[in-house]
């Protein structure tokens, strides 16, 4: 009978991240809803996004009230996200499993205290510090050696900065990961004849998969959602897919960034409701690499029940 | 382990708070000094640089009054005045029908002469001034002319050693009144671009192979020094910084067929053309300007005010700057720094009567 206020109170706040969750999503599906109607299918598929013309009188189009001209495509914006976020994740992961690895098992123990909380800290630093590194030293350097363009914007220094900032996420995951395994499991795989390498990839790595999993989804949560850093060094390309490592691109989030003052000064506000579909899109997106990742984890964790 | 773990966290937590905690009570304590009016000022960075000398020679004449400037580009400059969230919103695009008709409030008041250059990064052309058109630009712009030796640029240019090498035509990817200056001198001067693409402080860029956009005048600065053969079009405030980033500056061609370079002159003539027939609301362009020495991209710089502020005090703190700004701030020792020109007396007088209306 004492516990009823406590629990019921434990209740109510809990359920107040589910709310809040299905209130932005209401949220944005009610104030996006003219713009999904006016844009259709053509929104994801559509390479071109033209505010129309803004200092002309508004027409008539499909049945709304938008700018002349107006044609509304986030393909370009969708693409720059995904492949850069991949990109990102695939440079990162060999860095962080590496220090995982690394700082687990060849660090004395006097000094792992000490790297891992230097690991931990670069995960504090501002994107937006990452995005000035990246226009002062990042993109001259790729522009003048790598870039056979001689251009240092685009998608290579949007990932390199992307996978800087996801790596530290990863390492401390999985580090927390690999120092919990049972020293039994490893003690025993040595007694076995294993070498160093051995213990690690066959003992070790395979105990710490659903961890790591974990990890890479909530270092691909952090590199989808980068504004900043990657509005820094990106190129900000408009109506135009990327064609190789070095062209520049355009991301959901610094897209929304960089438009949002030019689509409030669109009278028909049709400007702004595109970019709460372009939020939604995004929304989506990171709900649907969440659920995938969900779904791989249980998956991986029936294997390991059904081999015990 | 992760017992000692946790409690090392709990104790890092704790402090962190603390200090947290005693560092806001500080600044709490510490803060209002003084009631003072405070002024925001947000928009265009080509006015940005301007804005910076007039805030500390204003704020010693008029300690009573403080002053903050951001340069966030003109788009945000009009929107955050038209919501209220700023006082004076900087933008060297004036706002348009449509938005006026939303807004009937809002001020468009010019508070000086600005211009525009049309910088490109050829090296070892760097002191050339290579001629550019309106419809050169426009079709390096739309992807039509994606090299420096093409034969339209050539026929501009007898005699100079164009190298064969693309085109790497830099724009603002923010709400710019730079990019509202630069698409209008394309679109009065080339057609086909006034049809397809027109202008605005954003539009929708056609794709160009290796085009980018950078944000922020300084941000077209960088790009531009950071990247062989490309074009972008910048602010004439921060002509020292282009020049120091060894961007040459481009000979334009204006109405009248001539290839001219924005000095005070030419600036100067485009800016008589309009003077006797800007209107009261003063939303007029200068863009293209008949005559023959004027500068094709030339622009009254506007403060976008509401009309009606927030109290009184905030209203008349904002007519003393202002009517400061097209007077004592009009003095050589300020715009000569950034290359601007002062304004017309007649147009001085019809700004003064739009700043009489802020209540």
């Amino acid at each position: 009978m004492k516990f009823r206020p406590f629990r019921l109170s434990l209740l109510s706040l809990s359920l107040l991240i589910p709310a809040a969750l299905c209130a932005v999503i209401l949220f944005l599906l009610i104030y996006s809803a003219p713009a999904i109607g006016f844009n259709g299918l053509g929104f994801v598929t559509g390479v071109t996004w033209n505010l129309g013309n803004l200092y002309g009188d508004p027409v008539t189009a499909r049945g709304f009230t938008v700018p002349a001209g107006a044609d509304y495509g986030i393909l370009v914006f969708v693409t720059g996200t995904l492949v850069s976020s991949f990109l990102a994740i695939l440079i990162a992961l060999p860095l962080s499993v590496g220090a995982a690895i690394f700082l687990a098992e060849a660090v004395p123990p006097r000094l792992r205290p000490v790297l891992s909380l230097l690991v931990e800290l670069v995960a504090v630093v501002p994107s937006v510090v990452f995005g000035l590194w990246g226009i002062a030293v990042l993109i001259p350097l790729i522009g003048h050696y790598v870039s056979p363009s001689g251009n240092g914007y685009g998608l290579l220094s949007s990932s390199i900065v992307l996978a800087l900032m996801i790596t530290p996420i990863i390492a401390t995951t999985l580090l927390d990961a690999l120092m919990r395994v049972p020293k039994e499991n490893r003690e025993s795989a040595f007694g076995l004849g294993a070498t160093h390498f051995e213990v690690v990839t066959k003992a070790m790595m395979p105990m710490v998969r659903t961890t790591l999993i974990g990890g890479v989804v909530l270092a691909l949560g952090r590199a989808l959602g980068e504004t900043m850093a990657v509005a820094m060094v990106s190129g900000g390309a408009l109506n135009i897919l990327p064609t190789s490592l070095f062209s520049p691109i355009s991301t959901i989030a610094s897209f929304i960034l960089t438009q949002l003052d030019s689509a409030q000064s669109d009278p028909t506000n049709m400007a702004v409701r595109s970019l709460a579909e372009i939020a939604l899109a995004l929304f989506i997106i990171t709900l649907g690499v969440n659920t995938g990742a969900k779904l791989l984890t249980s998956g991986a964790l029936n294997v390991r029940k059904r081999q015990s | 382990m992760k017992l000692s773990n946790m409690l090392r966290r709990a104790t890092a937590l704790r402090s962190g708070v603390a200090a947290l905690a005693l560092a806001a009570a500080t600044v709490a304590v510490a803060g209002p000094a003084h009631a003072a009016t405070t002024l925001v000022e947000t928009g265009s960075s080509l006015l940005y640089p301007l804005f910076n000398l007039w805030v500390p020679a204003f704020t010693a004449s008029h300690p009573g009054v403080q002053i903050t400037t951001t340069s966030t580009g003109s788009g945000a400059g009009i929107a955050q005045s038209i919501k209220g969230l700023v006082q004076i919103g900087a933008s060297d695009a004036y706002m348009a029908d449509a938005l006026v008709h939303h807004n009937p409030n809002m001020l468009n008041v010019p508070l000086a002469i600005s211009s525009q250059a049309i910088n490109y990064n050829l090296p070892g052309l760097g002191n050339a001034h290579i001629k550019l058109s309106g419809p050169i630009l426009a079709g390096i712009y739309s992807g039509k002319i994606t090299m420096w030796n093409a034969p339209a640029i050539r026929a501009a240019n007898p005699g100079v050693n164009l190298p064969a090498h693309k085109i790497i035509p830099i724009h603002r990817v923010d709400g710019s009144g730079d990019t509202f200056l630069f698409t209008q001198y394309l679109s009065r001067s080339t057609p086909s671009w006034a049809h397809s693409v027109a202008y605005g402080t954003t539009v929708s860029w056609p794709a160009v192979e290796g085009g980018i956009g950078a944000n922020g005048n300084s941000g077209m600065v960088s790009a531009a020094a950071a990247n062989p053969y490309s074009v972008a079009y910048i602010g004439v405030s921060y002509a020292a910084a282009a020049a120091k980033a060894g961007l040459g500056v481009a000979a334009l061609k204006n109405a009248e067929g001539q290839y001219v370079l924005p000095n005070a002159e030419t600036v100067g003539a485009a800016a008589a053309s309009v003077v006797t027939v800007t209107p009261p609301d003063e939303r007029i362009s200068m863009i293209f300007a008949h005559g023959k020495n004027a500068y094709p991209i030339a622009n009254y710089e506007y403060a976008i005010v509401n009309a009606k502020q927030a109290d009184a005090t905030t209203a008349a703190s904002l007519r003393t700057f202002l009517n400061w700004a097209v007077t004592d701030g009009n003095a050589p020792q300020f715009l000569d720094q950034v290359h601007f020109l002062p304004l017309p007396d007649a147009i001085k007088t019809l700004s003064k009567t739009q700043i009489a209306k802020i209540k």
